[in-house]
C-alpha cells in the first residue's frame, strides 16, 4: 500500500476534527482521579462473604508492612483528606480491609484499645519462614514457631498495629476425638463434657441404693413423673434402674422382691423444683409418702416441701418464685449433701473432681448453713449437719474424661478403693472410691469418646 | 509505533496500580479519538465517546489478559461498541457539521492516520501549534487569531500555511515530490 496522498485541503479536512487540547487534558484528569478513588475490584471476583475490617494507626504504613511481612497484594485503596477510609488487601485467597483508625468518630485503633482481641490465623505452606519475615519486617515475637498437640505447627506475632498473627501449618489433620486423647495426654484440661458424656446424662447422676427400688421408680414415676429408660438385674444380683426427671437423671439399685440381692441401703437427700409444689406434695401423700414438712415459703424465695419416698430417700420439692421455678445453674433433680464439715467435702470434692463453688454461706464461726458446688455441668449442694439433718452418705456415678487419674487424685486426698479402674462391658473403664465421709464415687470414663 | 514489550509493561503496571494508567491514555487517547471520530463526525461526540472509551478500559483493566491481542485493539473494540451504542440511541440527533463532511469522503483517511496527524500537531512549534488549534480545534477565524497573537491575518495565514507543510512533511515524507503542485502552497509554477 502506497502511503496515501496527503493533499493541503485534506489536512485541512482532517484538522476539522483535531480535539481541544482542554479535552484530552480534562479527560486525563478525570481518569486519574477515577483511578485513586474507584475500587479496582471487580465485585464478582470477590468469593469471601465475611471479611475483616482491620482499624490502625497508620493504614498506609500498616499496608506497607503486610506487604512485606505476609506477601499481601494490595488492590484497592480509597484516599480521602489525607486518610484511608478503606484499603483492600489480598493474601492468599483472602480479602482483608484495612483503614485508618479514627477515634473521634468513633472508630478507635488498638492502640487506643490496649490492643485487640481478634487475632488472625494464616495459613501457609512454612510457617518459620513467614514468621521469621514478619519479624524482619517490624512484627514483635509472641509465641515462637512450635508444633502443637492438635496436629499444627504455628507461631504468633505482633504486628505493628497492634494486631496478632498465628502463622500456621496442619502437619497432621486430626478429628477433635484425637485432639482430646493427645490434650489428656499431655496433661492439659479436660475437655468440654459436652463432647464425651454419653447423650441425655449429666457429669454426676445420684444413685439410690433401696430395699425394693421397684417401688421407688414407681413411686416416681406417679410423683413426678419420672420416665424409667432402662432396668436390668447386675452382676450382684440387684436392680439396675435408671429413670430422668426433668433434665436429670436419677439411677436407682437395690433389691426388689423377686430377687435375692440383700444389702444395705443409702437413703439419698435430693432437692428438686418442679412446676407446681404443691400438686406434687398432694400426689406424694396419696402415693404414701412421709411428710416432713408441708409446703411453706421460704425465707429464700422458694415455695418448698419435703416428705420421704418409700425407700427412704428425702425430697426437698420446691417451686422457685423467681424467674423460672427453676433457679439458674440447677437442675430438676440436685443431691444435697448433710456432711459433718461441709467445708472438707468441698476441699475434697474440689482437688478430685475439680469442683468449683459456685456460692456458700456460713456464719462467722465457720458454720455453713448452705453451699452449692458445680462439677461439669452438675450441681450438689450441702449444708453441715445440724439437728434432724444428719449426713446421708450418697453414691453418685461420675462421667470423667481420665478415670485412671481422678481414681488416683482420690486415693490420694483420702478416698478408699472400692473396685480398681477396670473396662466394663457397657462400653465403659469404670472405678469406684468411698470418700472420707462415706460418699461412694462410681467414676465413669465412656469408651467412646466421641458420642455418635 | 509503539512498542509491544514497552506497552505490556505499562499496562501490568497499570493493572498493579490504576494511577499509572495515564501513560497508556497518552499513548491511545488520539487513536481512539479518531476512530471514534471518522464514525460520529462531530467533535463534541467524539469526544463524550472517547472519554466512555477510557473510563470504560480504566474499570476493566484487570480483566484485559495480554495475549497477543494488543492493548491497542482492545481499547479499538470498546470504542467500536461505543459507537454502535450511540448509533443505536434514537434520540441522538446527528447532525455532522460542514467542516467535517470530507471525514465522509471515500478518501478519507484511516484513523491511524488520523491520529498520527493530530500527534503531530502536539509537536509542532509554539506559534505553529496555537495556530492550527486555534484555527480548527477552536474553529477560530483568522481574524480572531490575529487578535489573539497580536498579528496580521496574513501573518497568521503564513503561519497557518508553514504548519500545514510541516504537517504533510511528517505525515507523508514524500508526497509533495512526487505529486505536483499544490495551489494552495500559493506562487508556485
Amino acid at each position: 500500500m502506497p502511503d496515501r496522498a496527503w493533499t493541503l485541503d485534506a489536512l485541512e479536512a482532517a484538522l476539522a476534527g483535531l480535539p481541544r487540547p482542554e479535552f484530552r487534558a480534562r479527560l486525563r484528569r478525570d481518569l486519574e482521579r477515577r483511578a485513586r478513588m474507584t475500587t479496582m475490584v471487580d465485585v464478582s471476583t470477590i468469593t469471601q462473604t465475611a471479611t475483616p475490617v482491620l482499624r490502625v494507626r497508620d493504614a498506609a504504613q500498616a499496608i506497607d508492612f503486610y506487604t512485606r511481612a505476609f506477601g499481601a497484594r494490595e488492590v484497592m485503596r480509597f484516599s480521602a483528606g489525607g486518610s484511608i477510609p478503606h484499603a483492600r488487601l489480598v493474601i492468599g485467597n483472602a480479602t482483608i480491609v484495612l483503614a485508618d483508625e479514627g477515634p473521634a468518630h468513633g472508630y478507635p485503633g488498638p492502640d487506643q484499645l490496649g490492643g485487640s482481641p481478634v487475632s488472625i490465623r494464616l495459613d501457609v505452606d512454612d510457617p518459620d519462614a513467614v514468621v521469621d519475615r514478619a519479624i524482619e519486617a517490624g512484627a514483635t515475637m509472641v509465641l515462637p514457631v512450635t508444633d502443637h498437640f492438635y496436629g499444627e505447627r504455628t507461631g504468633t506475632v505482633l504486628d505493628p498495629f497492634g494486631y496478632r498473627w498465628s502463622v500456621t501449618k496442619v502437619i497432621e489433620p486430626m478429628g477433635v476425638e484425637e485432639m482430646h486423647r493427645r490434650m489428656l495426654s499431655a496433661g492439659g484440661p479436660p475437655p468440654d463434657a459436652r463432647e464425651w458424656i454419653p447423650e441425655g446424662y449429666r457429669t454426676l447422676t445420684p444413685y439410690l441404693v433401696v430395699q425394693n427400688a421397684p417401688a421407688v421408680l414407681d413411686f416416681a414415676k406417679v410423683v413426678f413423673g419420672a420416665q424409667e429408660t432402662m432396668r436390668s438385674v447386675g452382676s450382684a444380683g440387684g436392680v439396675h434402674a435408671e429413670m430422668r426427671i426433668g433434665d436429670s437423671m436419677v439411677m436407682v439399685g437395690g433389691g426388689a422382691p423377686e430377687l435375692s440381692w440383700r444389702g444395705d441401703s443409702m437413703a439419698t437427700a435430693l432437692h428438686m423444683y418442679v412446676p407446681d409444689v404443691d400438686a406434687v406434695f398432694a400426689r406424694a401423700v396419696g402415693a404414701g409418702a412421709t411428710v416432713t414438712h408441708e409446703p411453706r415459703e421460704m425465707e429464700y424465695g422458694d415455695r418448698e416441701c419435703g416428705f420421704v419416698d418409700p425407700g427412704g430417700n428425702t425430697w426437698y420439692v420446691a417451686t422457685s418464685h423467681g424467674a423460672t421455678y427453676v433457679p439458674a445453674g440447677l437442675g430438676t433433680v440436685t443431691p444435697f449433701l448433710h456432711p459433718l464439715r461441709a467445708d472438707a467435702v468441698i476441699a475434697f470434692l474440689t482437688r478430685v473432681l475439680g469442683a468449683t463453688t459456685v456460692n456458700r454461706y456460713a456464719t462467722p464461726d465457720g458454720v455453713v448453713h448452705h453451699a452449692t458446688v458445680r462439677i461439669g455441668d452438675s450441681a450438689i449442694e450441702m449444708g453441715d449437719a445440724h439437728g434432724p439433718h444428719q449426713p446421708m452418705p450418697t453414691m453418685f456415678y461420675v462421667y470423667v474424661p481420665d478415670v485412671n487419674a481422678v481414681y488416683t487424685r482420690a486415693l490420694e486426698a483420702g478416698g478408699t478403693s472400692l473396685a480398681s479402674p477396670a473396662d466394663q462391658p457397657y462400653g465403659a473403664r469404670v472405678a469406684a472410691v468411698t470418700d472420707p465421709f462415706g460418699n461412694q464415687w462410681y467414676l465413669a470414663q465412656p469408651n467412646r469418646v466421641d458420642k455418635h | 509505533m509503539i512498542d509491544s514489550e514497552d506497552e505490556r509493561a505499562l499496562v501490568e503496571a497499570a493493572q498493579e496500580n490504576p494511577s499509572q494508567f495515564g501513560a497508556l491514555y497518552e499513548r491511545h487517547v488520539d487513536r481512539v479519538y479518531a476512530f471514534v471520530l471518522l464514525r460520529v463526525r462531530d467533535r463534541d461526540v467524539a469526544e463524550d465517546l472517547t472519554a466512555d472509551v477510557f473510563h470504560k478500559a480504566l474499570a476493566n483493566l484487570r480483566r484485559f489478559e495480554w495475549r497477543g491481542a494488543p492493548f491497542g485493539a482492545w481499547l479499538i473494540r470498546i470504542a467500536a461498541n461505543a459507537v454502535a451504542d450511540h448509533h443505536r440511541r434514537p434520540s441522538r440527533e446527528r447532525n455532522a457539521p460542514e467542516a467535517l463532511e470530507a471525514l465522509e469522503a471515500p478518501e478519507a483517511p484511516e484513523f491511524e492516520d488520523l491520529a498520527r496527524l493530530f500527534r503531530y500537531v502536539d509537536e509542532l512549534p509554539d506559534v505553529q501549534r496555537t495556530v492550527i488549534v486555534e484555527r480548527f480545534a477552536h474553529e477560530r477565524s483568522l481574524r480572531e487569531v490575529a487578535a489573539q497573537l497580536g498579528k496580521t491575518e496574513g501573518a497568521i495565514k503564513q503561519i497557518q500555511l508553514r504548519a500545514l507543510r510541516a504537517l504533510r512533511e511528517r505525515i507523508s515524507p514524500t508526497a509533495h515530490k512526487t505529486r505536483g503542485g499544490d495551489p494552495k502552497e500559493g506562487g508556485h509554477a
